[in-house]
């Protein structure tokens, strides 16, 4: 396949991953996983949002056009939306957004979203844990090695 | 709009002369005093070309409503009629299916209103590209050429289609009150004038109009219409299933020199000031050279693929396939190719139909507690 898959074994491969967080709950579930001192993996590179119905798909993108591996939209549990109903907005926007990559066959399985409340320290860690391992057997984005976008 | 009570006339062609004898229709509708202007379809001087007019006084209503150019979104000349001000007093406003589409949309969005705004719908053969029109190749005129092809029932006009209306969604317009129809009729004696509303009756109450002598024929027309463009949709989307992949998006768009014409063409994209043409990209040289140090080398002007993929997933549940994007691109990108399958696939996931039905709620503006419950869990 590409290059790149040649020159990274799966070992040495880091994904790079871009963490859209909710300030209300997976952004401090993000924190309660670092004062609890639960480990996870250092791949995923946290953005704060007020909302995860404030990120637009243009922001998903961009990541992804700039050749991050993977893209994270952390939001409050259905119906504990800091702003009532944010979430299920993103909820919505992100159905469009998968719907456009598989059009385009370009691959959806690099944006995920969950929900993640304050006190899940754990499952973000876990979830964590579990996008890192799933990219890295992904391989690199193949859009990395494009320029001319 | 309620199709139910729809009431069917047919005008009389006089002297052969179908291009005046719906001018002498419209210029009754405009005497009648019942509506204080009309926006019709009216050729420049030089013929080139066919830009909406909003006419006052009927003897200046030369209209050419068959003319098969659309070289602007007629829906979005309605919303900056109406937008800040609907009118006082009625006005009739001539388009296309694919425009009165778009301008149901747009009133859902908040940026065009319907107060005294009656829609005359015409039924739609399809439109040139507005080069093609400007410099027909036929010896006669676009118009003539067109209309020869409805008399003889012939498919001469389908080489010079733009792509999009080559696999129109619907040609023949829903939610309009007065509904001028070619198909279904011969159109060398009569033209079929439909009301599909109670203010759509009042207005051709007075003016002279024969009963249709066929009533089914018009039925089946549409239908056979319908089918034959749902048909060539079908091939057209299979035909463009294989156009995935970051290689060939890449390549597809290579030729986009981010200028955002599509977008000022696009009816749906209503944006006093796009998100892709504000600050948001102005950035420091540092940020630009980390960019270039990110993958090696930058190309400038930058993120071209983000913003058709961006604008993409911000008017495609609305999109009406009218192609007006495709037909201001510089370069000739053949933007449908990946807009129409978008549009299809993103529209089917929500079923939703934009311009259908006024009361259907735009997609993103509106959700249920108990859907797409996987999404976020799995």
């Amino acid at each position: 396949m590409s290059e790149e898959k040649k020159n990274h074994s799966k070992e040495d491969f880091e994904p790079k991953i871009v963490g859209f967080l909710c300030n209300w709950c997976s952004y401090a579930g993000a924190d309660l996983a670092g004062t609890s001192r639960i480990q996870y993996p250092p791949n995923v590179r946290i953005i704060r949002v007020m909302c995860s119905g404030s990120v637009d798909s243009m922001y998903i993108l961009r990541a992804l056009l700039e050749g991050a591996d993977g893209v994270f939209v952390g939001g409050c549990h259905p119906g504990d939306c800091h702003y009532i109903d944010g979430n299920y907005k993103a909820r919505r926007r992100m159905v469009l957004l998968e719907n456009i990559l598989g059009t385009l066959g370009l691959e959806k399985e690099r944006v995920w979203l969950r929900w993640i409340s304050a006190s899940e320290g754990q499952k973000f860690a876990d979830t964590m844990k579990e996008m890192t391992e799933k990219i890295r057997k992904l391989g690199p984005n193949p859009i990395a090695k494009h320029w001319n976008l | 709009m309620e199709e139910k009570q729809m009431t069917q006339k047919a005008l009389k062609i006089k002297e052969n002369d179908v291009v005046g004898s719906i001018n002498d229709f419209l210029r009754q509708l405009l005497s009648s005093g019942k509506i204080q202007a009309l926006l019709v379809p009216q050729s420049t001087p030089s013929k080139k070309v066919v830009y909406p007019v909003l006419i006052a006084d009927p003897k200046k209503l030369h209209s050419d409503i068959i003319a098969p150019v659309l070289p602007v979104a007629t829906a979005t000349v309605v919303s900056k009629l109406t937008k800040v001000q609907p009118p006082s007093k009625p006005i009739g406003v001539v388009m296309r299916a694919c425009q009165i589409r778009a301008l149901v949309e747009l009133v859902k969005l908040n940026q065009a209103s319907l107060s005294n705004i009656i829609i005359i719908g015409v039924d739609c053969p399809g439109t040139f590209p507005i080069n093609v029109y400007a410099d027909f190749p036929e010896k006669k005129a676009p118009t003539h050429f067109l209309l020869e092809t409805l008399l003889k029932k012939t498919k001469d006009a389908d080489q010079y289609l733009r792509s999009a209306c080559h696999v129109c969604k619907d040609p023949i317009p829903t939610n309009a009150d007065i509904v001028l129809g070619f198909y279904g009729i011969d159109l060398d004696k009569e033209l079929i004038v439909e009301a599909h509303s109670e203010i759509g009756r009042e207005l051709i109450k007075d003016i002279p109009l024969e009963e249709i002598t066929d009533d089914k024929a018009r039925e089946k027309a549409i239908k056979d219409q319908r089918e034959m463009k749902d048909k060539q949709r079908a091939a057209f989307l299979k035909d463009k299933e294989g156009m995935k992949g970051i290689e060939k998006i890449a390549e597809f768009f290579d030729k986009c020199v981010n200028c955002h014409n599509c977008r000022q063409a696009c009816p749906i994209c209503y944006c006093k000031e796009c998100l892709f043409d504000s600050a948001v990209f102005d950035a420091e040289a540092y940020k630009f050279i980390r960019r270039a140090e990110n993958k090696g080398l930058f190309k400038l002007p930058s993120d071209a693929l983000l913003f058709q993929l961006g604008r993409m997933n911000h008017m495609i549940l609305s999109c009406v396939e009218c192609g007006l994007c495709e037909q201001a691109c510089p370069n000739m990108i053949p933007l449908m190719e990946v807009f129409i399958p978008a549009a299809e696939n993103a529209q089917k996931e929500f079923a939703y139909h934009p311009g259908k039905d006024k009361a259907e709620k735009i997609p993103m503006i509106v959700y249920r507690e108990d859907e797409f419950l996987e999404v976020g869990e799995k």
